[in-house]
């Protein structure tokens, strides 16, 4: 009898320990396949959305139903609904004064150089529910009902309340990963509308419970930015689309090295009380 | 069959439920390690192997849907059901004091080797901020789901041995 199969009763049992060095291989080999290449995402990704997808998205709508119940008998409903409408107003009016800001800008510095052609007012968008969000309490993601049926596609811009809230980084059929810029492991590249200037802003988990991300790498010579300042997505970025608003400078100090600043952003959004957001159907243009 | 069937239908709930329903009454945006209470719970009652198993699926399937990489979830949880299945033969699973300690040290090793590997690797190594904020808090809530989670999985584990032992009898 071999020492590695037993013979239990009449059937093969594999001993615990090979299982566990055949799983442990097994996935140390899916690692370093999901790290190098994409081969898994189509099939995996049907399986998950035939068991997980439909239950999931019927369990938030039971649950959003639920929570909007008790919200109602803890408060008053007219209140509710004021807010509501006042809340899509001040969006809408958000959206509209970072259109008509660009729009200044545009117009004074840059004049007949180039326009502007494209603002994110314009671009097709699709409403889509979040239906998950992240099993664990590290990073912030969170999963979409629209998918690739919708026609969403990997690296499609994810915006909510006027402004920026990620990327789509993993796409299903009816189902799409959002990786939100709050994530410690996300990073933008941004630009200050007021000094046209150029940083990195960066998800930091530390920062996440005061409701702000931080930034870096902004190259300020003439002290031209201030707190209060409009961060926006830059040109630059081969992710994200140009011009969408991201929050506004809260702090800002000078780093050890004298050349650039860094400090912290508020972002425009409410991470925590998002329950439907909308995805931009353009890709940006990378030119590769 | 029923077995398999039963742990298969708690993994996805489990699963389900705390990307969704918990996340709805989270405290300051921590929800229970659900899968984590199942698979230690399994590994406990059960031994080494159905810990793992359970453990590999729980993890696949967080992998699948919110991991960078396939396999890395998998990984932990699978190690994890691994080493409280050793304890199986050591305890009786009808107590509930030591299976809650088992779990709660399970949930902490969890949340330090996600520190170690996904934060500290990245040069972020405020460990006191990181535990206060997420693995203490996670440990916490973990630890008062499992005080209702745990009898449920045993009793529905004891009945199904029930069963299983009944029908070997019919064979004999």
């Amino acid at each position: 009898m071999s020492p590695v199969i037993k013979r239990g009763g009449d059937k093969f049992t594999l001993p615990s320990k090979y299982l566990l060095f055949i799983l442990t291989i097994l996935c140390t080999g899916l690692i370093a396949i999901t790290f190098n290449t994409s081969v898994f995402n189509g099939s995996v990704n049907s399986v998950a959305a035939t068991f997980v997808i439909p239950m999931q998205k019927g369990i938030t709508t039971v649950s959003t139903y639920i929570k909007g119940l008790s919200d109602n008998l803890a408060s008053i409903k007219a209140l509710q609904d004021e807010n509501a409408a006042l809340r899509q107003k001040v969006d809408e009016l958000t959206n509209e004064n970072t259109g008509l800001e660009q729009d200044k800008y545009e117009l004074t510095k840059l004049r007949e150089l180039y326009s502007l052609d494209n603002q994110y007012s314009d671009y097709k968008k699709i409403g889509a529910r979040i239906i998950a969000k992240d099993a664990g309490n590290w990073y912030h993601s969170f999963v979409i009902d629209k998918g690739t049926d919708n026609g969403v596609v990997v690296d499609m811009n994810v915006i909510a309340g006027g402004g920026l809230v990620g990327r789509i980084t993993d796409a299903g059929p009816d189902w799409a990963k959002v990786q939100t810029i709050i994530a410690d492991n996300s990073s933008v590249s941004a630009t200050v509308l007021s000094a046209s200037e150029n940083l990195i802003a960066t998800g930091d988990l530390e920062l996440y419970n005061e409701g702000q991300i931080a930034f870096s790498k902004l190259v300020d010579e003439a002290d031209k930015v201030t707190v209060g300042d409009k961060v926006v997505t830059s040109n630059i970025s081969d992710k994200y689309l140009p011009g969408i608003l991201i929050g506004y400078i809260s702090t800002i100090e000078e780093d050890s090295n004298n050349l650039t600043k860094s400090g912290r952003i508020t972002p425009v959004v409410d991470f925590e009380y998002m329950d439907e957001v909308l995805v931009i159907m353009q890709l940006k243009k990378t030119g590769e | 069959m029923r077995r398999f069937v039963f742990t298969f239908f708690s993994i996805i709930i489990s699963f389900i439920l705390q990307t969704t329903l918990f996340r709805y009454i989270d405290f300051g945006g921590i929800v229970p390690n659900l899968l984590m209470i199942l698979t230690s719970s399994y590994a406990f009652m059960r031994g080494d192997k159905s810990g793992m198993m359970v453990g590999f699926f729980c993890g696949i399937l967080v992998d699948i849907f919110f991991g960078s990489y396939l396999g890395f979830y998998a990984l932990i949880f699978m190690y994890i059901g691994f080493i409280i299945g050793k304890f199986n033969k050591i305890f009786y699973p009808e107590h509930i004091l030591l299976p809650l300690v088992l779990i709660v040290t399970s949930d902490f090793i969890y949340g330090f080797i996600c520190y170690v590997l996904l934060f500290m690797f990245r040069n972020k190594f405020d460990l006191d901020y990181y535990m206060i904020h997420v693995i203490i808090p996670e440990v916490v809530y973990t630890a008062l789901a499992a005080i209702f989670i745990y009898p449920i999985l045993n009793s529905m584990n004891t009945r199904i041995e029930d069963y299983e032992q009944r029908s070997a009898k019919k064979f004999v």
